[in-house]
């Protein structure tokens, strides 16, 4: 047994085998990197400064062109190079939104189906009462009781908003093993409650975790779009996706660029977010069968 | 003799186990006063039909019990001059996996699917013995050799589903006996296994008994797995101990009529039957165990005595007990009726 061997054995790597068997999810994750690379590298990539306004009269409203390739905006910036910021923030705020949400959610969702009982039952009767509020709702009320809302602020607000669900799926999986014959083995060879947690009953939960999170973060870019649409998202200058697609608003059908391309970006990450969710489930179901 | 292991000696000593299910207002008394003994060293075998509470008595004993299900107060497990049932979260884990350890029925489920074999036995010396990451890993390779795994250095990295049945179960006993407890306590080990591979694990088992000295309680419903690796068998039916004897003196002399029952339910290679021997009906349910005696039912012997009167574990032999009221009308057992539960069934039809 060679190491290679050895490495396409483990579970998670044939899962991950798997996954990249099929060709949608190649293409998914091919854009997705690009996606993510283009955030990461904005700064090197974008060819103007996303706040510069170099003449707010004659270089406003432009439409697209070799000069400004996704056009300009009321305020003479250029769309391009802010639709390439904006990737940067938007990605950086679903991914930290949805570390937050997943941490509150496992550790949530793994007290109750560990303990199981009436903690868990009162603990679950409470994610109820959270679940029956819906999300945008809760966000509109305690981004609009805010007024100058920062960025930090705006993720933590919706990793607080975002765990309701994986914490439902966790304690579902953490319920069901808890029982798993090698769950008592390992209580009989003398593990802690929390070895058994952390080494027996989490690293099997890491698959519907990802499909949940990948999920998760599709999520937030959408919401953080729409409440950055709605003025109480990411803060001007600033720029997210959403609140390009905001600047252009009063204008949709003359100032189309400014609402195309950042929508455009939006969809395909979204989609592609899914469709890496989707092959993951079904790499996973498969392997659970 | 170690059959009379007296509870001074003893290395395990179990006194009025009770273990209780407590299901809304009914009570199942899965193990409903069990005492016995094992001594240092000792292989005692504990048989019965599913349902007749010897896994839940295997659990109890390393308090593995989870709720509804509870050891109920005055059941006493004295095990290395401490009592195990009021023993302190703390201190049971310490016994766990060092001082006694488990063998579990199924070597698939009862072994974790993200995580190699190696890592799993290292696992053991990890909670127990506190040594490095890199001294737990070689004694695990080294424990897995000892069950002979071979090429136990390139096993130990391969995932339980990428092993055979007989490997998982070497894995499974490595991992027990990784610490060198005193006991194991083994529940149905071979159940699961091709009927070469049983042979197998049995001797391995044994071999390694005879090398470290550790006692070993055999769970099985399988009497020819007793008859090769114990020298006392425990009976076990609804609950309660209905026989105890040394190996020979059961297979030879059965007194219990359902320790009898059991043995001509066994298959014999070169005698042909039309059909191999059932015990007509079925263990009656724990939540209401029948007053009088609990095999009456299904029992070719039972007189009236037995429906009124539950019967105690009668002195039989000088290290043999059963508890069946023929102790004290022997001349019965020449006159076999057919079960109720057949006669029953009969009217009824």
């Amino acid at each position: 047994m060679n190491s290679i061997a050895h490495s396409r054995q483990s579970p998670l790597g044939q899962t991950l085998a798997r996954i990249l068997e099929r060709r949608s999810s190649r293409v998914a994750l091919g854009i997705l990197t690009a996606i993510v690379l283009v955030g990461i590298l904005a700064p090197l990539i974008a060819p103007y400064d996303p706040a510069a306004q170099p003449d707010i009269v004659a270089l406003k409203e432009l439409a697209p062109s070799w000069l400004h390739p996704f056009g300009t905006d009321p305020y003479s910036r250029d769309v391009l190079s802010r639709v390439i910021y904006g990737a940067r923030l938007s990605l950086f705020i679903g991914f930290l939104a949805t570390l937050v949400s997943l941490t509150l959610g496992v550790a949530y969702g793994a007290t109750a189906g560990y303990a199981g009982g009436l903690i868990d039952s009162i603990m679950m009767r409470i994610l109820d009462a959270f679940l029956a509020i819906p999300r945008l709702l809760l966000l509109v009320a305690i981004l609009a009781a805010w007024p100058q809302l920062s960025v930090g602020a705006l993720i933590l607000f919706l990793g607080l908003t975002g765990w309701f669900g994986v914490s439902r799926i966790v304690r579902g999986q953490v319920l069901a093993l808890k029982h798993a014959e090698f769950v008592t083995a390992a209580r009989a060879l003398g593990a802690s409650r929390r070895r058994i947690l952390w080494r027996h009953l989490l690293p099997n939960l890491v698959s519907p975790i990802v499909v949940a999170a990948t999920i998760g973060v599709a999520h937030v870019i959408v919401l953080e779009a729409g409440l950055s649409y709605l003025g109480i998202g990411v803060p001007q200058p600033e720029a997210s996706w959403g609140n390009i697609i905001r600047d252009g608003s009063d204008q949709v059908a003359t100032l189309w660029w400014m609402s195309l391309f950042p929508g455009l970006m939006m969809v395909l990450t979204v989609m592609t977010l899914n469709v890496l969710a989707e092959s993951m489930r079904g790499a996973y179901d498969r392997s659970s069968t | 003799m170690t059959a009379s292991a007296s509870s001074s000696t003893a290395l395990l000593s179990i006194r009025d186990l009770r273990t209780y299910f407590h299901m809304g207002s009914a009570v199942a008394r899965s193990v409903d006063g069990v005492s016995f003994d094992i001594g240092a060293g000792e292989t005692v075998g504990i048989v019965g039909e599913s349902g007749c509470g010897k896994s839940v008595t295997a659990l109890s004993i390393l308090r593995l019990i989870q709720p509804p299900g509870r050891i109920e107060a005055g059941s006493r497990i004295e095990f290395e001059g401490k009592d195990l049932v009021t023993l302190g979260d703390e201190e049971i884990r310490h016994v766990r996996g060092n001082r006694i350890s488990m063998i579990f029925q199924e070597p698939m489920s009862a072994l974790n699917p993200v995580f190699t074999v190696g890592d799993q036995v290292a696992e053991v010396a990890r909670i127990h013995a506190g040594v490095s990451r890199k001294e737990a890993w070689n004694r695990a390779v080294e424990a897995l050799a000892l069950t002979g795994i071979p090429a136990a250095a390139d096993r130990a990295r391969q995932f339980p589903h990428q092993l055979s049945g007989g490997m998982r179960q070497r894995v499974l006993i490595a991992m027990a006996l990784m610490m060198k407890p005193a006991l194991v306590i083994a529940d149905e080990p071979t159940t699961a296994l091709d009927v070469t591979i049983q042979a197998q694990i049995l001797e391995l088992l044994v071999d390694l008994q005879k090398k470290f000295g550790t006692s070993i309680l055999m769970i099985t419903h399988d009497l020819g797995v007793i008859a090769e690796t114990t020298s006392r068998v425990i009976v076990m039916y609804a609950g309660e101990i209905v026989e105890e004897a040394a190996v020979d003196e059961l297979f030879s002399k059965p007194h219990h009529p359902y320790t009898e029952g059991l043995m001509h339910a066994m298959p014999h290679i070169g005698r042909e039957l039309e059909r191999l021997n059932v015990i007509p009906g079925t263990v009656p349910a724990p939540t209401d165990w029948p007053l009088g005696c609990r095999f009456r039912d299904r029992c070719p012997y039972s007189w009236d005595l037995c429906a009124h009167e539950h019967p105690p574990l009668y002195q039989i032999g000088t290290s043999h007990t059963s508890r069946c009221h023929l102790a004290i009308e022997p001349e019965r057992r020449k006159h076999p009726h057919p079960p109720l539960v057949v006669m029953e069934g009969a009217a009824v039809a």
